[in-house]
This record gives C-alpha cells, structure tokens and sequence, in this order.
C-alpha cells in the first residue's frame, strides 16, 4: 500500500513537471532541452532555505519565484534563437546549473548533497505521511492542470499556438512573438521549480547527480508519449512512464544486475522516443485540431 | 607559476584543445549544412569514435594502435552512417520538433549503450606515461604532439574535399538548395551520405585524440557537443572556416579563463561565450534560415 503512495506521489510530481513543459514544447514549440535546470533550482532554493530554519510557506514561494526569474533571465538572451539553438542554449544552461551545484560547495555542499530536507508544515497543516503528502501533491498537480489548462485555453493560449506554428503571421497581426515565448517560459519555469519544491521535500535528499540530462529526457518522453499540446496527454505519459519505471522494482533482480539494468532501461527511454517520433510523432493522445501535415 | 613559460604553456594548450574542438565543429556544421539540422548525437559519435579505439585496444583483439585506429574511424563511419538510415533519413521530411527529439532520444540512447559496456567509470588507453618534450618552458607529451600533427591533416584534408573535390561542390550545392541540385542531377542520397560519413570520421579523429589526451568517460559527447556548437555560433552556422577558427577561440578562451576562474567551471565557458556572442549578434544565428 506505501508502495503505491508512494508511486502516486511520483506520478503526482511528474505530472506538474511535464505538465509545465508541455506549455513550452506543446503549445509554444520551444524545445527547451534543458527543463531540469528549472527544477533543480526550486528543489537546491527551498531545500537550502527551510535547512535553515525558514518555513516551508516561504520556501515555496521563493522556490517558484526563482525558477521563474532564472526563466526570465535565460530567455533574454535564448528566445532570440530559433528552435534548435534554442535547445543548445538549455541544454548548456541545465548543464552550467548542474555545475554550479557541484561547484559551490560552501553554499550547496556540492556532491555530497544536502540531507535531512524537512517535510512540509503550511500554517498548522503537517504533511509528515505518506498519505497526507500525497494530498499536497495532488492538489498542487490539480492546480498547475487548471491553472495551464485555463491558460492555453483563453486568448493567451491561442497566440501561444499562432506563435508557434506561424509567428510571422502572429507578428503582422500585432502580437510580440518574443513576449509571449517569454510568458510561456516564465511560466513553465515556474511550474517546473514547484516540481522541483515537492520533490526535495518528499525525497529529503537532493545531489547534483539527481538534476542530469536524463531527468530531461525522461520529462521530455513523458510529454511526447502522452501526446504534446494536450491537456491529459502530459498526465498520461507521467502514469505511463513512472509505473514502467518503478515497476522494474518489482522483478526482484540480483543486485548484480543493477549496473547494467540502469543504462538498460535509459536506452530503452532513448529508443522510445526515436521510435515515437518516427512512427507516431503526436503520442498517445492527439492534439485536436493540430497540424497534421507541417510546413518546415 | 607566474612566468612566460607557464603563459606560453596556457596558449599552446589552448590551441590544442581548441584544433580538437574545430574538429567536432566542422562535422557538426558539415550536417548542419547540407541537412539543416542540429544533430544531437554528434557528441555521441565523438565518445564512440574513441570507445571503438578502446575496444580494439583491449582484450580480446589486443591490435596494435596503426590497426586499431582505421578500424575504430571506419566503425565510427558505419556508425554515423547507420544513424542517418535509421533515424534522420526516415525523418527527412518532419518537422523540426521531431527530429530534435529523435535525434536527443538518439543519444540518449547511444550513450547509455556506451556505459552499458563500458560502465560509468573514467578510462584511459593505458599507454605507460612518458617524458615530455620539453621546449621554451613548454612540455608536450607525445600524445599532444600528434595533435598538433593530425588536426591540421584533417583539417587540410576536408578543404581538399569540399573546394577541390566533386562531391564537395555537390554538397555546397545541396546545402544552397536541395531541391534545386536534385534538378541538376546530383544524387543527393549519395552526397548525403558522404556527408555524413565525413562528419562521423571527423567526429571519431577528434574523440580519439581528445580520449588520448585525456581520458574516456560515456558523458564526454555531451560536454563536448555544447563546445561544438559555441564554435560553430562563432563561426556563422554552416561555415566550415569559421567553425574552425570558432573551435581554437574556444579552446583558447577556456584555457585562458583557468588562470582566473576555478577549473571546476572551465566547460561553462563555452557557454558563457555562446550566450554572449547571442546576445550581441544574434543575427549570425537567424541569418541563412528561412522558417
């Protein structure tokens, strides 16, 4: 039973993670490769900030705010790039966070990680059990799907999606292509460093090691398996893809066998995507009224 | 330390690294041009050139180097050219999205392979470790005086092919415009794959050298490609001068800033002067493209 609050915590996590790149890569068509830095920094600021005594409340919201704001501060000079220097320019940037933790070792504690996280408490609210964590996480995973949903779905949304599939004609119709790129990262951003809060506060521990290219890949097939530009689709992929995951666990292999059996399961995410993407590039659920024939 | 032979010492390694680094981006930009896309995987041709090297070396074929060397650059090859037939070419016409993220999950998946074999740990050749050379101060091992030889071979060698050779000029032809060279007869499948195979062997020369310089690890693509690319950004995308001149800066700059920054941060200067040079000339970036 612990086991499986345990994996709907995950699921929980994942969901807000994916959730909040879809509205980069889905609705916006930027291919930020480098979604885990995001993450990273709302895990190492709330982390850092309730280690020293500061209440989680706070911590929250200065986890969020900073993920944001390093958004802001990345897309000034990257979302001037056109989509695939964009994904060079984040995937250097998760690589050069990544470093910073590893590096600053008076600040982070660099490899070494910092343990000991405590479990939230919010006013009077306690989220020390499992169950009771599980509940944080769902109704924040509630909350960043209606809060995107909303948003893709009012005017916002739709100059997201003029703006990625002809910016040009959502330039002459007076819409700053270059804003809304930068309100849909901010955002993403954002939800991204609340993953990231939720997850240093459930695993306790965080590393440098735990914020690699892989983290990025894995959020990137849950997006692309569940079906991009949906709202159910990020979801999906993250229920998919985290039992797929966890599951392995359940086989009981010798312990022999763990060396090889993560870089097995990698190259199987590897393999995924490529086989995705040439035989069903939309996923698992279907954009409605996507393109079904592309222009570039 | 503070004296002009460590200084000179600075500058020589500098342009080691940076003749290395303008190798991966000629190949990079190589695809770049003629394809029109970013190939994310490049970085994995780089770790696998020097893993096949490895895997040559050690038991149980145990070649010598002057047979293990052809035989991990023709892997290298094969390998660059069974990426394309497998992924890219089906791919030819996608959206770019989606080539993206088949080329990354592409990587992904190779270098996951790499450590499937090889484990995450560092490797290196195991050639015993000599004397260096020793002039005006400066020291060069063996290994660094094969870079200094080999790189500009390559680098001659790719100048000869694409200004002085016919599939070259069929390849600036396609990269001007694939649909128009079709028309004039130029079998693009053909060049294509030229292409690619030029790329991977540049790739596989540099990996190999870097690796012996250095040392092996399953995540020296990653690290690598971002340096690739700032050089090609350098350099104007699709210009293979500049993509060597590019590399040199780089190498230069990164062994430069050591002198100053802790090493810890010496691969984020590649990125450092990617976003840089973004932001002062981002049209550099947008200038050939069309989308």
């Amino acid at each position: 039973m612990d086991l499986i609050l345990h994996l709907a915590v995950i699921v929980a996590i994942y969901s807000i993670f994916a959730i909040s790149l879809n509205i980069e890569i889905g609705y916006t068509g930027l291919f930020n490769f480098g979604h885990v830095a995001f993450f990273a920094i709302g895990a190492y600021v709330s982390a850092l900030l309730t280690l020293q005594g500061v209440s989680f409340s706070l911590a929250l919201v200065a986890g969020i705010a900073c993920a944001g704001v390093g958004g802001f501060l990345i897309g000034l000079p990257a979302l001037k790039l056109q989509g695939d220097y964009f994904g060079i320019a984040t995937l250097g940037f998760a690589e050069i966070v990544r470093m910073f933790l590893q590096n600053q070792v008076e600040w982070t504690k660099g490899p070494m990680g910092l343990p000991g996280i405590p479990r939230p408490e919010i006013l009077a609210w306690r989220f020390d059990t499992l169950p009771a964590y599980l509940l944080l996480c769902l109704g924040a995973a509630a909350l960043t799907f209606l809060v995107i949903g909303f948003l893709v779905l009012s005017p916002f949304g739709r100059v997201l999606r003029a703006v990625r599939d002809d910016e040009t004609a959502a330039a002459i119709l007076g819409k700053n292509p270059f804003a809304y790129r930068m309100g849909s990262f901010v955002i993403g951003s954002a939800f991204a460093g609340l993953a990231g809060v939720l997850w240093a506060h459930f695993i306790t521990f965080i590393s440098p090691g735990d914020f690699t290219l892989t983290e990025t890949i894995l959020v990137l097939l849950i997006v692309v398996l569940g079906g991009k530009g949906t709202l159910w689709g990020p979801v999906a992929g993250a229920v998919v893809l985290i039992f797929f995951q966890e599951s392995v666990r359940f086989l009981r292999l010798p312990p022999e066998w763990s060396g090889i059996l993560g870089p097995l399961q990698q190259m199987v995410f590897g393999l995924l995507l490529v086989i995705l993407m040439i035989f069903r590039p939309e996923g698992l659920i279907r954009e409605k009224g996507g393109r079904t024939v592309d222009r570039d | 330390m503070d004296s002009i032979p460590y200084y000179l010492q600075t500058l020589l390694n500098g342009i080691l690294a940076g003749s290395i680094y303008a190798l991966f981006a000629m190949g990079l930009t190589l695809i770049y041009g003629v394809l029109n896309f970013v190939n994310f995987a490049h970085g994995e041709l780089i770790m696998w050139g020097a893993y096949f090297l490895y895997l040559a070396m050690a038991e149980p074929f145990a070649l010598p180097l002057w047979a293990a060397v052809p035989l991990a650059l023709a892997m290298t090859a094969l390998l660059g050219a069974a990426m394309d037939f497998a992924v890219f070419r089906p791919l030819r016409r996608a959206n770019r999205l989606t080539l993206l993220i088949a080329a990354i999950g592409l990587s992904f998946f190779l270098r996951n392979a790499a450590q499937l074999f090889w484990g995450a740990q560092v490797r290196t050749y195991g050639f015993e470790i000599r004397q260096g050379y020793r002039w005006l101060g400066m020291t060069l091992t063996p290994q660094q005086l094969a870079i200094i030889i080999i790189a500009p071979v390559c680098i001659f060698g790719v100048y000869l092919l694409f200004f002085k050779s016919r599939t070259g000029k069929s390849m600036r032809a396609l990269a001007d415009d694939l649909d128009l060279s079709r028309i004039s007869g130029i079998y693009a499948q053909k060049v294509i794959l030229s292409a690619w195979l030029v790329s991977s062997l540049l790739a596989g020369v540099g990996g190999i050298l870097l690796a012996l310089d250095t040392n092996l690890h399953p995540e020296m693509g990653v690290a690598n490609l971002i340096k690739a690319f700032a050089a090609t950004l350098i350099g104007g995308v699709g210009n293979l001068w500049g993509a060597l001149i590019g590399g040199l800066i780089i190498g230069l700059a990164e062994n430069v800033a050591v002198l100053f920054i802790s090493p810890g941060y010496k691969d984020a200067v590649a990125f450092v002067i990617m976003v840089l040079i973004l932001l002062a000339r981002p049209y550099i970036v947008v200038g050939r493209r069309t989308d």
